[in-house]
């Protein structure tokens, strides 16, 4: 596990790092990231070191790219929810069909289940950042938590589908998928799986929503304007933050033990 | 092309240092560079981020980047004009404090890029590990983050490596526009990400058969240990903090009737 999560961070950094100096989309904060299809998919073949290794990964490229600001400390945790948000939600929202759980998107209903982590996840990683950015009065909410989602979404949805199909089934015949390398009790088991994966879908969706709607609302921010209204004010961290609880409390309940296989735990 | 190491073997006196005394100056001035925007204020700081090169001989490893670094600057300069708004019409819709600004903030971007590179020329993998650790961080923590260092040196040379053997069997990477040669890369990635993920496997194994995680409490053969002149640097370290942050507190390395959006 420890080397799958040096490998996942190498990976992001080393595709990250050259896009430092391509398209900047606020210089300094964030750019243009087709490494972002990475903590998904590797949070899915590699589980906890995934997402380890996207929040070190993404620290790594900060450090080497130039970019190592006060943001660097939500962009860890934004991009540990990026690739821990599939490897949790993949097996507990009833999409996946429960005689196979492979995290491959080779049916219907495993691309659904895709998708679905791939917007609760860019969700959840553009709140944790524009909320704290907003907080200490750097980046607006609105225009910094629309920039991220969209940024995450294309890259996990344009790319990550095809990656997966491509990676996942090597990764498994060499048995390296998390399902082969840990043993199910080394997992913590959770509570009510559906009832947390409902609650992450609603705290990563409701504060994405909630807090457009007061920093735009109450502070005249706008979704495509960097300029526009206030940042820094207590509306945006309150209303928030609750959400931000939310997903804490949903990490807590979801498990990931219902992804082993009959084959798995012999 | 980059090497599988960045670490330069040099006989420099920062090679010397113990690697908690080259971390905490790496943090210091990444806090203290980010309090200034005035790039009369900022230069003095790169200057230094130049010296520390210089002087610990490790400037080569900007070779293969320089590009890289040239257009991160180019880019920072036209875009951060656009972050920025001023009193003073210089030209078009260039302000004299918004080019101040965006001056000042490439500079920072790239003394941040030289000084990360410097850190890992003077730095052994082994002594980043063990000065983690030092620091607190459990040992497979420290052990995931330099190796994630050492790999992404091996990820670039490996990318180099399938580009070479795809030009030999005759593709074409060498024209077209930014966008046309990115769609060219990306299928030569695919390979890159297998090879390395496979090569895992092997370096399980090695650890393993080395007893990785076997015990809890780990010796080292490395020793790591510090020095007076650690204590040295740290104190000039601590001099300069105190400076920068009374500077910062007292309203200095501001642009005057600069907005920033």
């Amino acid at each position: 596990m420890v080397i799958l999560t040096a490998l996942s961070a190498a990976i992001y950094a080393a595709v990250l790092i050259p896009f430092k100096g391509g398209i900047p989309i606020i210089p300094g904060i964030t750019e243009v990231r087709p490494a972002n299809v990475f903590p998904t998919v590797f949070g899915l073949m590699f589980g906890p070191a995934g997402a380890w290794g996207a929040a070190i990964g993404n620290s790594l490229a900060d450090l080497l790219g130039g970019t190592l600001t006060w943001a660097s400390a939500a962009g860890f945790f934004g991009n540990f929810m990026l690739g821990f948000i599939p490897y949790k939600l993949w097996g507990a929202t009833g999409l996946v069909p429960a005689r196979d759980m492979s995290q491959n998107v080779n049916c219907r209903r495993k691309l659904a289940a895709y998708i679905l982590a791939a917007i609760v996840s860019s969700s959840a990683c553009a709140t944790i950042i524009a909320w704290y950015l907003d907080f200490v009065g750097l980046i607006p909410f609105a225009f910094l938590a629309i920039v991220i989602t969209v940024n995450n979404l294309l890259a996990q949805l344009v790319l990550g589908p095809p990656l997966l199909l491509l990676l996942y089934p090597r990764v498994r015949r060499w048995g390296l998928v998390w399902t082969d390398i840990m043993r199910p009790e080394e997992v913590s088991g959770g509570f009510l799986r559906f009832a947390g994966a409902a609650l992450m879908i609603v705290g990563a969706l409701g504060g994405l929503i909630v807090g457009l709607g007061i920093s735009t609302d109450l502070y005249g921010q706008h979704l495509f304007s960097f300029s526009a209204g206030v940042k820094g004010r207590v509306g945006v961290c309150l209303g928030v933050l609750p959400f931000l609880c939310l997903i804490v409390i949903a990490s807590l309940m979801l498990s990931g033990r219902e992804q082993f296989s009959d084959e798995d735990n012999t | 092309m980059m090497g599988q190491e960045i670490y330069l073997e040099r006989e420099t006196f920062f090679h010397g240092l113990d690697p908690r005394t080259k971390m905490f100056a790496l943090v210091i001035f990444f806090v203290i560079i980010l309090y200034f925007e005035n790039p009369f204020w900022v230069a003095p700081m790169s200057f230094l981020v130049l010296a520390h090169g210089i002087a610990s001989r490790s400037l080569a490893n900007l070779r293969p980047v320089r590009y890289v670094l040239l257009v991160l600057a180019v880019s920072s300069i036209i875009l951060w004009n656009l972050f920025a708004n001023g009193k003073t019409p210089l030209f078009w819709i260039i302000e004299r404090e918004s080019l101040s600004y965006s001056v000042g903030r490439t500079l920072i971007l790239l003394s941040l890029v030289v000084e990360g590179i410097v850190f890992l020329s003077t730095t052994r993998y082994e002594e980043l590990t063990l000065g983690l650790i030092r620091l607190g961080l459990p040992y497979r923590v420290g052990f995931a983050v330099s190796t994630a260092f050492r790999m992404i040196p091996m990820i670039v040379a490996s990318t180099y490596a399938v580009a070479q053997a795809q030009r030999s069997r005759g593709l074409d990477l060498d024209t077209g526009n930014i966008v046309q040669r990115v769609r060219k890369y990306l299928p030569l990635l695919v390979p890159v990400f297998l090879s390395m993920i496979r090569s895992t496997n092997t370096f399980v194994m090695a650890l393993e058969s080395r007893g990785f995680g076997a015990r809890k409490n780990r010796t080292f053969y490395l020793q790591i240990g510090f020095k007076i002149k650690d204590f040295i640097c740290l104190a000039c370290l601590a001099v300069l903090f105190t400076a920068a942050t009374y500077f910062k507190l007292t309203g200095h390395g501001m642009i005057a009737g600069l907005q920033r959006f």
